[in-house]
């Protein structure tokens, strides 16, 4: 009887979170205003060309820089290597659409950069050779510099757990260096790369913030402007499905990814440390260059644009309702935390006390809400829940469920959980597996019951894993816009839609500060959690 | 348990105190200390959701009777017809004052414009010369001497689509069709960047003549984007088309009374507030938008702070919705992108 309890609870919670994916599909299928058929092929080209460059775009930059930096800092020592190992990381802290800011401002005409030209050279006509990194290029290069830590942090986590004896064969067959590199490192490492690849991917298709921003045309823009502009809701539909398929495709890349990375974790007793190699001279420098570079323009640059903002318009901070700014986020943060972790918990535990194949495919069909675009989730949720409140109202008697949902910090929260449930979900997941289940068995026989064994046993043994993934919820919920922005009650702002507000009317002057705050309190929030995620 | 004690308290203290809840999307933060004056001299209590115009609109539809938003504010007339069109605004029988202040090609039955804005030509005196400056209309924009030197931004933006619209009322769809495809021949790069970024273009040298609202150059004018665009934006001269005919191209930010609105009467209380003398002069000072009213003067830094100008009030601001598709349509088969 207590497993199907527990199996009932993991299923509902795995419904609750696929709620969105069935909202938007079905809902596509109402009537449709179809005023704008005859462009729909035009429109149809133009979006899904413009979703592939800037996903190749990405891809590649990010595969570059996230692998050239983490194999720097895995294998070599060099001037300021243990600086950057972490330092890499804090690019997290800084979400796609205030880089976006940070890129404009610096680069347009009459921007920062040229302020700088100026008062170095003296008057001069500076605006016509000032690269402008906007368009695409710059959506492109906003977005790579904010999610390439993915790469780096799996692909690091690879190399550092590659044996010393799989390079010593190398060494032993007479393999240079770079034919080392190309043909045991980076195949061994590849599971982990491919991994962090298609998170960066999912991430990108559906970014919302830079990509609107600088004006591109993306499917998921597309979605939004087809829904809620144009009423045709076919077209939303037909736009959905594509989407749909670069998302499946990267996850069944990224399950791929998964299972092979198991056949190259070297079993722990054959692990040997490696030596690392000690970069000197020439080499050192350019090591360092390399990873300075990287680390200046992805965290650097545009924390100094934002600072130097502040400080020049001074006003802007002293209009600020900090306090009240960060008690906001700090209350989203908890709840929503909170939430996540019980029920990820609940539905780990219930996966693996019930041992149900059909639950376990279920709940890995559900955290696919997460690739689905924070707006048209946010969208979708109040579709539903109208949806819902219209069914209750008409068999019932009684509605009014709408008021509890939409424009609360219930709703918020709720929906905050079907966005990030994936992130919980897995992690506690992965301290699960380690975990033997001769262990739950012995502590069956001698006598402690389920949720006993889950509190004595269990939840000690997760103490790392649930720091870590409440650390993670934290910067997600940090960074979080489009669906703070459509959702949430009277007169409650974060620093993310504190942000948005005043860039949206052109005020990226003003826009710094909140800007400035939520990238110090994210990094602070990462160095934190930077032990464990490049845990040694 | 906490929570909806939290909830509870939160429906308690809402359903006890005066007040009127605005949905927004014209999100000035001035627009917050004006509504804080409201509550000083009204003592009602003024709660915002600000946002990007299209999601607010969509969660206002989805919540329907049980949304507790009583006024909806946005900028430009075309976004207010779209709303209305979607029966979410209410007849507000507007007062004899309100009618008498505001002018009826600027409100409907649901809504009432509370600024002014005017969309209007900023040119290069460097590169522009008077004599093609003389009796410049908007339509004069297709004439070949304009090849490669005109910056406006995408067509999807909403006071393109309303300018458009303006156009196909007074020119015919197929003028504005043939018009549009002229323009977009004659544009310098393909269109991005906001209303400031096309006026930047034109100090910069990327172009002669940008398309641009009259409120972003005054902006520019007043520090607040730093002093090289200041300086940015006096290389840069306005000026107003079409003054032998209709007159230049109006739009408004307006405010619509919710159709489900549950504390009426203290949103109209809030929209006479905003057509007052003192909230129009909070207003013109703070967005640098004209006034509503006609004894208002602009801000100084205004393009047009005489109002010696000749508005077009002929063209009515609500046919901006009723020709909006039609708009979109010819800018897109004109390959505007």
């Amino acid at each position: 009887m207590r497993i199907n309890t527990w199996f009932l609870s993991s299923f509902l919670i795995s419904l609750l979170v696929a709620i969105p994916i069935f909202t938007v599909f079905s809902s596509f299928f109402e009537n449709t205003s179809g005023t704008f058929e005859i462009f729909r092929n035009t429109f149809l080209y133009e979006y899904i060309y413009n979703s592939i460059i800037l996903l190749c775009g990405v891809l590649i930059f990010t595969l570059l820089i996230g692998t050239v930096c983490a194999y720097l800092v895995s294998f070599y020592t060099f001037p300021g290597v243990n600086f950057f190992k972490w330092a890499l990381i804090l690019s997290f802290a800084v979400p796609a659409y205030i880089y976006a800011y940070s890129l404009t401002a610096f680069f347009e005409n009459y921007g920062t950069l040229y302020s700088i030209l100026k008062n170095i050279f003296g008057d001069g006509n500076y605006n016509q050779s000032i690269p402008k990194f906007d368009g695409i290029l710059g959506a492109i290069i906003s977005i790579s510099f904010s999610l390439f830590g993915y790469v780096y942090v799996l692909t690091r986590a690879s190399f550092h757990y590659q044996s010393e004896n799989l390079l010593e064969i190398g060494r032993n067959l007479g393999f240079s260096k770079k034919h080392t590199l190309f043909s045991i490192i980076l195949p061994s490492a590849r599971p982990a790369i491919i991994a962090g690849l298609s998170l960066v991917a999912m991430e990108t298709l559906s970014d919302f913030g830079a990509v609107s921003f600088f004006g591109i045309s993306t499917l998921t823009t597309g979605i939004y402007n087809s829904w809620i502009s144009l009423d045709d809701l076919a077209f939303a539909n037909q736009l959905s499905f594509f989407l749909l398929v670069f998302i499946l495709g990267l996850f069944f890349l990224e399950n791929l990814a998964r299972k092979r990375a198991k056949y190259h974790t070297p079993s722990r007793g054959g692990f040997k440390k490696k030596e690392k190699l000690h970069l000197t001279g020439l080499k050192g420098n350019l090591a360092f260059l390399v990873c300075f570079f990287v680390f200046f323009f992805s965290f650097v640059f545009p924390v100094s644009q934002m600072l130097y903002w502040t400080l020049k318009f001074p006003e802007n901070l002293a209009n600020l309702n900090i306090n009240k700014l960060f008690i906001n986020t700090l209350y989203l943060i908890f709840l929503t935390s909170l939430v996540l972790l019980l029920f990820s918990f609940i539905s780990n535990y219930g996966n693996r006390i019930s041992r149900s194949k059909l639950l376990n495919s279920f709940s890995t069909f559900s955290i696919t809400g997460y690739a689905i675009p924070g707006i048209i989730l946010a969208v979708a949720f109040i579709t539903f829940i109208s949806w819902l409140d219209s069914i209750i109202l008409n068999h019932f008697n009684f509605g009014g469920i709408k008021k509890i949902f939409v424009g609360s910090i219930l709703g918020l929260v709720v929906v905050y959980f079907i966005r990030f449930y994936s992130l919980a979900f897995n992690g506690i997941k992965t301290g699960y597996e380690k975990i033997n289940r001769s262990i739950d068995e012995s502590s069956y026989l001698l006598g402690y019951s389920k949720l006993k064994t889950f509190f004595e046993i269990h939840l000690p043994y997760l103490k790392n894993s649930i720091f870590l993934i409440g650390i993670l919820i934290t910067i997600e919920v940090i960074k979080e816009l489009p669906i703070t922005l459509i959702l949430r009650p009277f007169n409650f702002e974060t620093f993310a839609t504190t942000a948005y507000i005043f860039a949206s009317q052109d005020l990226l002057e003003a826009a710094a500060a909140p800007a400035l705050f939520l990238i110090l309190i994210a990094s602070a929030f990462i160095l934190i959690t930077s032990r464990y995620i490049l845990r040694d | 348990m906490k929570r909806l004690i939290i909830l509870f308290l939160l429906i308690c203290s809402n359903s006890i105190s005066a007040e009127v809840n605005i949905f927004s999307a014209r999100h000035y933060d001035s627009d917050l200390n004006l509504y804080k004056k409201f509550t000083k001299q009204t003592g009602i209590k003024v709660n915002v959701v600000s946002g990007n115009d299209k999601a607010l609109q969509k969660r206002i539809i989805e919540e329907d009777k049980d949304c507790v938003g009583d006024v909806y504010i946005t900028s430009d007339a075309g976004r207010l017809g779209a709303f209305e069109s979607k029966g979410m605004l209410q007849h507000a029988n507007w007062s004899d004052e309100i009618e008498k202040k505001v002018p009826i090609i600027f409100r409907s039955n649901a809504w009432v414009g509370i600024a002014k804005r005017a969309r209007i030509i900023f040119y290069s005196p460097e590169r522009v010369n008077q004599s093609e400056l003389q009796n410049l209309n908007y339509e004069s924009l297709s004439e070949p001497n304009w090849k490669g030197r005109i910056v406006i931004r995408k067509s999807d933006n909403i006071y393109n689509q309303s300018l458009v619209s303006s156009l196909i009322e007074n020119n015919g769809k197929d003028e504005t069709l043939k018009w549009a495809k002229s323009l977009v021949s004659n544009m310098a790069r393909s269109p991005k960047g906001n209303d400031r970024a096309q006026i930047l273009a034109v100090a910069a040298g990327e172009a002669d003549l940008a398309i641009a609202n009259t409120y972003y150059y005054a902006l520019m004018l007043s520090g607040q984007k730093g002093e090289e665009q200041k300086i940015a934006a006096k290389k840069v001269l306005p000026f107003f088309p079409n003054q032998n005919n209709r007159g230049t191209h109006m739009n408004i930010s307006g405010a619509g009374l919710l159709k489900f609105s549950p504390n009426k009467s203290n949103a109209i209380k809030l929209i006479e507030f905003l057509l007052s003398e003192e909230a129009q002069k909070h207003i013109v000072n703070n967005t640098y938008e004209y006034s509503i009213l006609e004894n208002i003067s602009p801000n100084e830094l205004v393009p047009g702070k005489n109002l010696d100008f000749k508005q077009d009030n002929e063209t009515d601001v609500k046919l901006y919705w009723d020709n909006q598709s039609e708009a979109l349509k010819i800018m897109l088969l004109a390959g505007w992108k």
